[in-house]
C-alpha cells in the first residue's frame, strides 16, 4: 500500500467486499459459526460500506485509494467502525481456530477471527479446564493449539508437553524434557523464563535457556534437531519465542546485563543448520550492513558505526542482544526486531551512540543484510533496551496511506515508522516520562533531559520510567475491527544510582542500584487504546498493580490482558469498559490465545504464574505492594458457561 | 583438594586443628586488622561437607567453623566493596534481596547459612550459576564477603550449626509491604 491512493468507486469498494466475504467463509469450522457470519454480513454490509467510504474520503483525498485487506473486510461486516484506517495484512494465514506462532500472525497482530465470544456474553466465560506444569518461575509464553492438540512450555528447565483436546480431560499426550544445563538458571537477567514455541510444518521449535534451539516432532515429542548457539558460561541465555518464515526460523539472545554480544541468526527448519548470523555491534561485516543499507537519518549513516560509537573494544560486550518478537513483510520480504539496552548499563563507561544497542532492525529476510535501522534511545542510560514488539499496519498518516510499524518502546515513546524507510511518523508518549523533554522529528531523535542523566555514585531521584520501562516484552495486540493497538503499560518510576562495573566473564555487567515506585496516580499499571496513526491514546483502565501480560483481540470486540495480581480480563474493544473479570491462582505475566475446540466451542487460554521482571527486586520496590500473590503455574481455559467437552460427558453419564 | 571421607570426619572432628595461622593465600592486601586467631585453615573448611555425613549422624562439627571478621566493621565495609566490585551485586541486588541470584538476606539458604557454608558457596560455586571465586579471591577476601553478608541478619550463626542442620529455627513473618507513593 505505498505509493498513492486512487479514487475507489462505491461499487468496485462492494465487488471487494464481496470477494472478502467469501474469504471468511473456510474459516469457520461448523455450521454454527458459518451462520453466526453470514447473519452478521446481512446486518452489517451497509453501515460497513459507509464506513470504508469515509475513511476513503476523509483520510485519502482524491489521490488516494481506500485499502480494504482481507479481514479489514470482515472486521467491517461485523459492525463498528474502524477509527484509524488501520488495515493489516494476516498471511500466513493459519486456520482461525489454530493459534501456530506467539504473535499468530507475520504482522504481529495477535488477533483473532474468532467470535462466538463477543462483548454480549463474555460476561459468562467460566473455566472450562486447567493445567499446571508445576514450575515456580514466570509463565511467559502463549500456548500453541495445532491439530486438537495444545502445546505448553514451561520456564526452565524447558519442559514441553503436548495436551490431547479431543479426549475429556485434556490428558497429557506426550512431555519433552530438553534437559538443559543447571547453570542457565543464574545467568537469566530476569527469571528463568520461556517466551514460547513456533509451530511449523509437524516440528515445534524452541529456545533452551542454556543457550541451544531444538525442534521437536509435534506429532511424537521426539528431538528431530539440536543447535548450539552460544556459550551459557559467559551469561548468555535464550529467552526469546522463535519466528518461523518459510524454511527459516530466526532466533536471538538473551543476556544484556550481563554482557553477552547480541545477535539474531537464522536456522535451517528441516537441518537446524545455521544459516547467518547477524550481530548487533561490531564492524558492518558483523552486523551484516552492505551496500543496500539505507537508514533514513544522519547519524545511522557511516562505515563500522557499530565500532565507532563505542570506546575502543567495548562493543564486544556491548549487548544489544534480541530476546522477544519478531515480524516479518511477506511483500518486502523483510524482518522487524528491537536490540536490547547496551552493556555495562552504567553509561558514563561508554560515551558514544552505541549503535546499534537500543534499535529496530529492518532485514532481508532471506539474507540478514541490513536495509534500515533506526536507534529509539542513543546511548541509553536508563535500560531502554528496543526489543519491544513492532507490529505492522498499513495507516493512513496525513492523507496518505503508508506500510507502518508500530512500537511501544521501553523509553514511553509510542513510534509510528515507515516500515520501508525506517522514517518516524509519529513518536509521543505513551507512559509517564521525565527523561526526554521531546522529540525532534528532524533528526529522528529524543530531547534528553539533562537533569535526569545519572553518573556514577550520584544518587539520582525520580526517573521515570525506570529500567522497565513505560512497556516492557509483554506484546500488544491489534484489532481490524477497531483499527486500534491495545497495549499493557506501566506507570513507574525510580531513583537510580549508577556503580562503575568492570567486565568479569559469567557476572553481571549492569551496575545500575535502582529502587523503584510508582508515577504520579499511584497506579503500577494500565490498559490501554492507542491511534498508532495519530500517536494518541483513545482510552486506558488503570490497574494498581502491574500490567505485564500480552493482549489478545478478537472479532468478538473483545480484548483480554491479565495483571500482576492474578485478574484476567476481558475489555470491551471500542470503549475500554471492563466486561468481565476472573481472579487467577497466580499474577499473570502470560499472553492470551484463543482456539476452536474439537467441539468448535470457542476457548480462551492463558497461564497464570507470576514472575519475570514483574517481581525482580520487588522486596525493595514498591512495586509488589501487600497482597501479592505466590508464584506457581496454573493454565487456564476458559469457554461461555465453563462448558467443555468433559462438561458435555458429564452431563451425558448423569 | 581431594581428601577421603575419613580424613574429612578426622579434621572436623579435631577442633584444634580449625584455627591456624594466617593462610598462606591470604594476600587480600586491605588495611583491615588481620583476625587474632589467623584464618581457618584451608583443609578444615574442606572439611565441612555441604551434605549430611553418612553413617555419622550429627557430627558436623567442622561447620562450626566462625568468621574470623565476625562483627569487624572494617571488614563488613570492605566486603560490601567487594560484592559492589565483583558483580555480586548484579545477581544478589545492591541491598542483597536478590535478583537473579537468590536472596541473602532471608533465612533460607539452599546451601546452608553458616558463615563456612556461605564461605564455600563463594569459594566453591554452585551449579545454578554461581560462579566460583576460589581462583580469584584470597581466602581473606571471601571472608570479608562473607562479614557483609553476615550483617544482613539472614545468616545463621555459626554456634547454631546443629540447630540450622535439623531446622530448630524460628519462622519468619512476612509482613504487608507499603505502597509507597511520590509525588
Amino acid at each position: 500500500m505505498n505509493g498513492p491512493c486512487r479514487a475507489t468507486t462505491r461499487a468496485q469498494m462492494k465487488s471487494r467486499l464481496a470477494v472478502e466475504v467469501d474469504q471468511i467463509e473456510p474459516l469457520s469450522r461448523n455450521a454454527g459459526d458459518e451462520f453466526w457470519a453470514l447473519s452478521k454480513l446481512q446486518f452489517g454490509r451497509s453501515p460497513v460500506l459507509l464506513t470504508w467510504l469515509m475513511v476513503g474520503i476523509c483520510s485519502c483525498g482524491k489521490s488516494q485509494k481506500p485499502v480494504v485487506m482481507e479481514l479489514t473486510a470482515h472486521a467491517a461486516t461485523t459492525g463498528g467502525a474502524n477509527l484509524t484506517g488501520a488495515t493489516f495484512n494476516f498471511a500466513p494465514g493459519d486456520p482461525a481456530g489454530e493459534w501456530h506462532s506467539q504473535a499468530r500472525d507475520y504482522a504481529n497482530t495477535r488477533y483473532s477471527t474468532l467470535d462466538q465470544i463477543d462483548t454480549g456474553n463474555v460476561s459468562k466465560l467460566r473455566v472450562a479446564w486447567t493445567f499446571s506444569d508445576g514450575m515456580e518461575a514466570g509463565h511467559e509464553a502463549a500456548p500453541l493449539v495445532v491439530n486438537n492438540t495444545m502445546y505448553v512450555v514451561t520456564p526452565f528447565p524447558d519442559v514441553l508437553y503436548a495436551l490431547d483436546l479431543t479426549k475429556t480431560g485434556e490428558p497429557i499426550k506426550w512431555t519433552f524434557k530438553p534437559n538443559p544445563s543447571p547453570m542457565a538458571k543464574g545467568k537469566a537477567c530476569c527469571d528463568s523464563v520461556n517466551r514460547g514455541v513456533a509451530y511449523v510444518e509437524g516440528k515445534l521449535i524452541y529456545n533452551l535457556l542454556d543457550d541451544h534451539t531444538v525442534a521437536v516432532d509435534a506429532k511424537t515429542g521426539n528431538e528431530i534437531w539440536r543447535t548450539k548457539m552460544g556459550n551459557v558460561e559467559t551469561g548468555e541465555t535464550m529467552t526469546m519465542a522463535p519466528f518461523v518464515v518459510g524454511n527459516k526460523v530466526y532466533v536471538g539472545n538473551s543476556g544484556g546485563e550481563m554482557g553477552a554480544w547480541g545477535w539474531i541468526a537464522a536456522l535451517d527448519v528441516a537441518s537446524g543448520k545455521e544459516l547467518w548470523r547477524a550481530y548487533s555491534t561490531g564492524s558492518d561485516q558483523q552486523v551484516r550492513i552492505g551496500s543496500d543499507f539505507k537508514p533514513f537519518y544522519e547519524q545511522f549513516k557511516g562505515k563500522d558505526l557499530g565500532v565507532s560509537t563505542w570506546p575502543a573494544g567495548m562493543w564486544r560486550h556491548g549487548a544489544g542482544t534480541v530476546w522477544t518478537w519478531v515480524s516479518y513483510d511477506p511483500q518486502l520480504n523483510l524482518i522487524y526486531y528491537g536490540t536490547s539496552n547496551p552493556s555495562p548499563r552504567v553509561p558514563d563507561q561508554r560515551p558514544g551512540d552505541n549503535l546499534w544497542t537500543s534499535t529496530i532492525f529492518a532485514r532481508d529476510a532471506t539474507t540478514g543484510m541490513a536495509r534500515w535501522a533506526y536507534q529509539t534511545t542513543p546511548h541509553d542510560r536508563w535500560d531502554y533496551d528496543g526489543v519491544n514488539e513492532n507490529i505492522l499496519l498499513d495507516l493512513p498518516i496525513d492523507g496518505t496511506m503508508r506500510k507502518a510499524l508500530v512500537h511501544f518502546d521501553r523509553n514511553a515513546y509510542a513510534y509510528t515508522i515507515d516500515r520501508t524507510s525506517g522514517e518516524v511518523l509519529r513518536a509521543a508518549p505513551f507512559a509517564y516520562q521525565n527523561w526526554s523533554s521531546g522529540f525532534d522529528m528532524k533528526s529522528g531523535r529524543p530531547i534528553v533531559n539533562p537533569d535526569k542523566e545519572p553518573h556514577p555514585d550520584v544518587k539520582l531521584l525520580n526517573v521515570c520510567p525506570p529500567d522497565l520501562g513505560g512497556k516492557d516484552w509483554e506484546p500488544a495486540a491489534a484489532s481490524p475491527r477497531t483499527g486500534l493497538v491495545y497495549a499493557s503499560i506501566f506507570n513507574l518510576c525510580m531513583d537510580l544510582t549508577d556503580n562503575k562495573v568492570g567486565y568479569i566473564p559469567s557476572t553481571p555487567y549492569d551496575g545500575m542500584n535502582i529502587r523503584r515506585f510508582p508515577a504520579p496516580g499511584g497506579n503500577l499499571g494500565e490498559f490501554m487504546a492507542w491511534n498508532p496513526a495519530t500517536g494518541k491514546k483513545v482510552w486506558s483502565v488503570k490497574e494498581t498493580y502491574m500490567t505485564m501480560s500480552g493482549v489478545l483481540a478478537t472479532a468478538g470486540d473483545v480484548v483480554f490482558y491479565g495483571t500482576a495480581d492474578g485478574w484476567f480480563r476481558g475489555v470491551d474493544a471500542r470503549s475500554g469498559k471492563v466486561l468481565w473479570s476472573q481472579k487467577l491462582g497466580s499474577g499473570i505475566i502470560g499472553q492470551p490465545t484463543t482456539f476452536l475446540g474439537p467441539d468448535h466451542r470457542q476457548y480462551i487460554a492463558i497461564s497464570s504464574g507470576i514472575g519475570g521482571a514483574a517481581t525482580i527486586r520487588a522486596d525493595i520496590d514498591a512495586v509488589k505492594p501487600a497482597g501479592f500473590p505466590a508464584g506457581g503455574n496454573t493454565l487456564y481455559v476458559f469457554s461461555i458457561g465453563g462448558d467443555s467437552m468433559t462438561a458435555d460427558s458429564n452431563q451425558s453419564t448423569r | 583438594m581431594k581428601i577421603s571421607l575419613q580424613t574429612r570426619f578426622a579434621v572436623g572432628i579435631t577442633l584444634g586443628l580449625l584455627f591456624t595461622d594466617a593462610c598462606s593465600r591470604s594476600e587480600g592486601g586491605s588495611a583491615t586488622t588481620p583476625p587474632a586467631r589467623g584464618f581457618p585453615a584451608v583443609n578444615a573448611i574442606a572439611a565441612a561437607p555441604l551434605g549430611q555425613v553418612a553413617g555419622a549422624s550429627g557430627n558436623v562439627a567442622a561447620l562450626s567453623i566462625a568468621n574470623p571478621f565476625e562483627g569487624n566493621p572494617q571488614a563488613i565495609e570492605q566486603g560490601k566493596q567487594l560484592y559492589i566490585k565483583m558483580n555480586c551485586a548484579g545477581c544478589h541486588a545492591y541491598n542483597g534481596k536478590g535478583n537473579m541470584g537468590p536472596d541473602l538476606t532471608d533465612t533460607y539458604w539452599r546451601y546452608g547459612g553458616l558463615p563456612v557454608e556461605i564461605y564455600k558457596s563463594i569459594e566453591e560455586g554452585r551449579p545454578q550459576g554461581m560462579p566460583s571465586w576460589g581462583a580469584a579471591l584470597p581466602p581473606e577476601d571471601i571472608w570479608k564477603l562473607v562479614a557483609y553478608i553476615e550483617s544482613f541478619g539472614g545468616s545463621v550463626s555459626a554456634k547454631d550449626y546443629e540447630h540450622a542442620r535439623q531446622g530448630d529455627q524460628p519462622g519468619e513473618q512476612i509482613a504487608p509491604e507499603v505502597l509507597e507513593q511520590r509525588p
